[in-house]
C-alpha cells in the first residue's frame, strides 16, 4: 500500500481503521457468544421436547387419531419431530418425513447430531424410551438459529455502520483541528523570505511541536551567527588587507618615480616586505577561517616536547638572524590528547609572536613539563611585555598592539585562542618573572 | 609645500613620505596620535594626511581636537575604514577629504594640491600673478607665455607667495612652510631664493617690506 503523504489523511485512516476493527472484533465476540448461548438453550429445548415426547408415548401409544400432529405455529415448519414405536412411525409433525431423521443404518444412538436433510442443515436430538421400543427424534433447522444470530449482529452493526460516515466526518474535523498548528507553521515557513533568519513565532504551540520549533529556531540562530561571523570576517579581512596593499602600492610608485638607485632599491625592498606581510595576513586569515569552520578530530596522543622541538627548529634560523636567543626546556615526552597539526600551528604562532614582538638580542624560551598528569607549556620572552588592558584585548581579531613597530596582522592571537579552546587547553598571560617579558601559559588538565 | 603625514604603519608611512617627496612636497611623518595633534597645533603645514587608526589618540579625536583649537589647515583623512557613517563622521569632524586605502600617489598629491588651493581661495588649477603662471601639478612656471626654469626651492617659494598673494609673509613663516624636519636651512636661504626669483621673473614681482617680510601681489603695483 502506498504510504499516505498527508499526516491528516494518515491520522484519519488510522483512527477509522481502528474503530472499524474494534467494532468488527466486538461483533465477532458477540457472534460467537450468542451462537454458543443459543446452541445451549435450543439444544436443551430439543432434549426437553424429546423427553416429553418419550414420556408421553410410553403411556398414550395408540390413542392418537393419526400419526400427523397438527401445526400450531407459523414457525412450526422449522421444527420437526417423529415418534417411532417398535420401528413404526406413530406420530410426526407435518413437515417430518416418514423415514427417521437420523439414518437408521448407523444404528440408533441417542443424543444430539447435526445432519443434512433434503439439503437443509438440521439439529436433531434422538431419544428412546426405557424399554427401547419408543424412539423419538426432535429436529430443528439450523438456519433458524443462524438467522437469530444474524438478527442480533444486525441489531448491533447496523447503527454502527450508519454512524460511520458521521464518525468519519467528526474525526476529520477533529484531526484537522488538532493538526492546525502544523499548517500554521507550514504557512509561516512558506511566507518567510528565504534569507530571513528571525525566530519563528507561533502562538499556543502544542507541546509536541515545541521541540521541533525550538530546534528550528536554534538552527536559525546558529545560521545567523555563522553568517554574521562570515560577514564580519570578510569585512575585517578586506579592511585589514587595505593597509598592506596601500603600502605596496605607495612603495611601488616610489620605486617607479625614483631618480636614484638607492631610493629605488629601498622602495622595492619595502614593496617586497609589503607583499610578504599581505601574504602572511592572508595565510593567517585562511587558517582562522578553517579553524572556525571545522572541528578537527583528535588523533593519537601528541608528544608536545617533540612537537616543540620541531617547531623551534623551523623558527630558529630567523631568530638567530635577528640575534634572538631561542631555547627549549623539557626532559621527558609530554603526551597530550589533541590534533598534531593544530597544535603545531598554535606553537608556531606563539613562538613567532614572541620573536616578532621582542627586540634583537632578546631571549625566547619554551618549556614543556608534565606533573601529576597535567601538562604545561610556557612560552616566555624578554620583550617589552603587555599591560593589563592589552592582555585583555589580545585575541580580539586584528587587535594589534599599536605603536609596537611590528607589522603583525593581529590574527596570530585569535588563532592561538581558538586552537587552545578547541584542544581543551587553558591559556593565561602574565608578565614573566624570569625574563621580564610576556609569559604565555598553556595548561592541559590531567586526564 | 610642507605636509604633515600621520600614519602608524611603517611601510605605508615610509612609502607615502618618499612618494610625496618625489612629487615635490616636504613631508614630516609622525606615527602616533599625540604627536600628530602636537605638530598640527604648532607647525605651519599647508595640509595634513591623517590616518584614522593611530595609536595613542585616534585620528578622529586628533581632528576634532585641532579643529576645536581653531586649526584650519586642510586635512585629508586616509583610512581603511570605509563604512559610510565613518566617512560622514570624519567629514563632519572637519576633514576636508576622505580617501580610502589603497590610494594612488599621484591622486593623493593632486587632492592635496586641490585642498591647499581651495584653502587659499584659489578655485583654479593654475596660479596667476602679473604675467607669471604657475602650474602646481606640472611644477612648471611661465612668464608671459615663455617657460622659466626654477630650482625646487625657488618653485616652492614662488608657489607659497602666489598662494598667499596679497599677504605679507615673514622669513620665518616662509622657512617653516618650506622645510621639513631635518632639512638644513641656511641662514639667508630665503633671501637667496627671492633674489633668484627676481632675476628670472622680474624685479617687481616680489616686494620686500623691510623688517616684516615679502609680498607678492596679483596685479602689478601702479608705478
Amino acid at each position: 500500500m502506498r504510504r499516505l503523504r498527508s499526516l491528516q489523511a494518515r491520522l484519519l485512516a488510522l483512527t477509522l481503521g481502528l474503530v472499524l476493527g474494534a467494532w468488527l472484533a466486538s461483533a465477532l465476540v458477540v457472534w460467537l457468544d450468542t451462537r454458543h448461548e443459543l446452541d445451549e438453550l435450543l439444544d436443551a429445548h430439543l432434549a426437553q421436547a424429546a423427553a416429553l415426547l418419550v414420556a408421553q408415548q410410553v403411556h398414550e401409544m395408540d390413542d392418537g387419531p393419526g400419526i400427523d400432529a397438527p401445526s400450531l405455529h407459523r414457525y412450526a415448519p422449522k421444527v420437526a419431530f417423529q415418534v417411532f414405536h417398535e420401528g413404526r412411525l406413530v406420530l410426526r409433525s407435518a413437515n417430518a418425513p416418514a423415514a427417521p431423521l437420523l439414518d437408521a443404518a448407523e444404528g440408533f444412538r441417542s443424543g444430539l447430531r447435526s445432519v443434512r436433510i433434503e439439503g437443509q442443515a438440521w439439529r436433531v436430538f434422538a431419544a428412546h424410551g426405557s424399554e427401547r421400543d419408543v424412539q423419538v427424534y426432535v429436529g430443528e433447522q439450523l438456519a433458524s438459529r443462524a438467522s437469530i444470530v444474524w438478527a442480533v449482529l444486525r441489531g448491533m452493526l447496523t447503527p454502527m455502520l450508519l454512524a460511520l460516515p458521521l464518525l468519519a466526518l467528526a474525526l476529520w474535523w477533529a484531526v484537522r483541528r488538532g493538526t492546525q498548528p502544523l499548517r500554521t507553521l507550514g504557512a509561516q515557513l512558506r511566507q518567510r523570505r528565504p534569507d530571513s533568519l528571525l525566530a519563528l513565532q507561533l502562538p499556543d504551540v502544542p507541546a509536541e511541536m515545541r521541540p521541533m520549533l525550538d530546534a528550528l529556531n536554534a538552527l536559525f540562530e546558529r545560521i545567523a551567527a555563522l553568517l554574521e561571523a562570515e560577514r564580519r570576517f570578510t569585512a575585517d579581512a578586506a579592511h585589514e588587507l587595505r593597509t598592506p596593499i596601500a603600502a605596496i602600492r605607495a612603495q611601488a610608485q616610489v620605486a617607479l618615480g625614483a631618480s636614484e638607485d638607492g631610493e629605488r632599491r629601498h622602495a622595492l625592498q619595502a614593496t617586497l616586505q609589503g607583499c610578504d606581510r599581505a601574504s602572511r595576513l592572508v595565510e593567517q586569515m585562511l587558517t582562522l577561517a578553517r579553524l572556525e569552520a571545522e572541528q578537527a578530530p583528535a588523533g593519537a596522543p601528541v608528544d608536545l616536547l617533540a612537537l616543540a622541538r620541531r617547531v623551534l627548529a623551523e623558527l630558529a634560523p630567523a631568530a638567530l638572524q635577528q640575534g634572538q636567543d631561542l631555547a627549549l626546556e623539557g626532559e621527558q615526552p609530554c603526551p597530550v590528547a589533541g590534533n598534531e597539526t593544530l597544535l603545531a600551528v598554535l606553537l608556531r604562532n606563539l613562538v613567532d609572536n614572541a620573536l616578532r614582538y621582542s627586540p634583537a638580542g632578546a631571549r625566547v624560551q619554551v618549556s614543556v613539563s608534565q606533573a601529576a598528569g597535567a601538562t604545561r607549556l610556557l612560552v616566555t620572552d624578554s620583550g617589552p611585555g603587555l599591560d593589563e588592558a592589552q592582555c585583555q584585548r589580545l585575541g580580539e581579531r586584528f587587535f594589534r598592539v599599536l605603536g609596537s613597530g611590528r607589522d603583525g596582522s593581529g590574527l596570530g592571537w585569535s588563532i592561538v585562542r581558538r586552537i587552545a579552546q578547541a584542544q581543551g587547553a587553558r591559556i593565561e598571560l602574565a608578565r614573566s618573572a624570569a625574563l621580564g617579558g610576556l609569559e604565555v601559559r598553556l595548561s592541559w588538565p590531567a586526564v | 609645500m610642507r605636509i604633515l603625514l600621520a600614519e602608524d604603519d611603517p611601510l605605508l608611512g615610509d612609502g607615502l613620505r618618499a612618494g610625496l617627496r618625489q612629487l615635490g612636497f616636504s613631508v614630516d611623518w609622525v606615527r602616533d596620535g599625540p604627536a600628530a595633534e602636537r605638530e598640527l597645533r604648532a607647525e605651519p603645514y599647508a595640509a595634513a594626511v591623517l590616518d584614522l587608526g593611530l595609536p595613542g589618540l585616534d585620528g578622529m579625536e586628533v581632528l576634532a581636537s585641532v579643529r576645536r583649537a581653531g586649526v584650519s589647515l586642510p586635512v585629508l583623512v586616509l583610512t581603511a575604514r570605509d563604512a559610510i557613517p565613518e566617512r560622514i563622521r570624519g567629514l563632519d569632524l572637519g576633514a576636508d577629504d576622505y580617501v580610502l586605502k589603497p590610494v594612488d600617489l599621484h591622486e593623493l598629491a593632486a587632492r592635496l594640491r586641490a585642498l591647499v588651493r581651495r584653502a587659499h581661495g584659489q578655485p583654479q588649477e593654475l596660479l596667476r600673478a602679473q604675467g607669471v603662471v604657475l602650474d602646481p601639478a606640472g611644477r612648471s612656471v611661465s612668464l608671459d607665455g615663455q617657460p622659466v626654469t626654477l630650482a625646487t626651492r625657488e618653485f616652492d617659494l614662488l608657489q607659497l607667495l602666489m598662494l598667499n598673494a596679497g599677504r605679507v609673509l615673514s622669513r620665518e613663516q616662509l622657512e617653516q612652510q618650506l622645510y621639513a624636519w631635518g632639512q638644513e636651512v641656511e641662514s639667508n636661504a630665503v633671501e637667496v631664493h627671492v633674489h633668484h626669483l627676481r632675476r628670472k621673473l622680474g624685479a617687481g614681482l616680489i616686494q620686500t617690506v623691510r623688517g616684516v617680510g615679502y609680498l607678492l601681489q596679483r596685479e602689478a603695483p601702479k608705478p
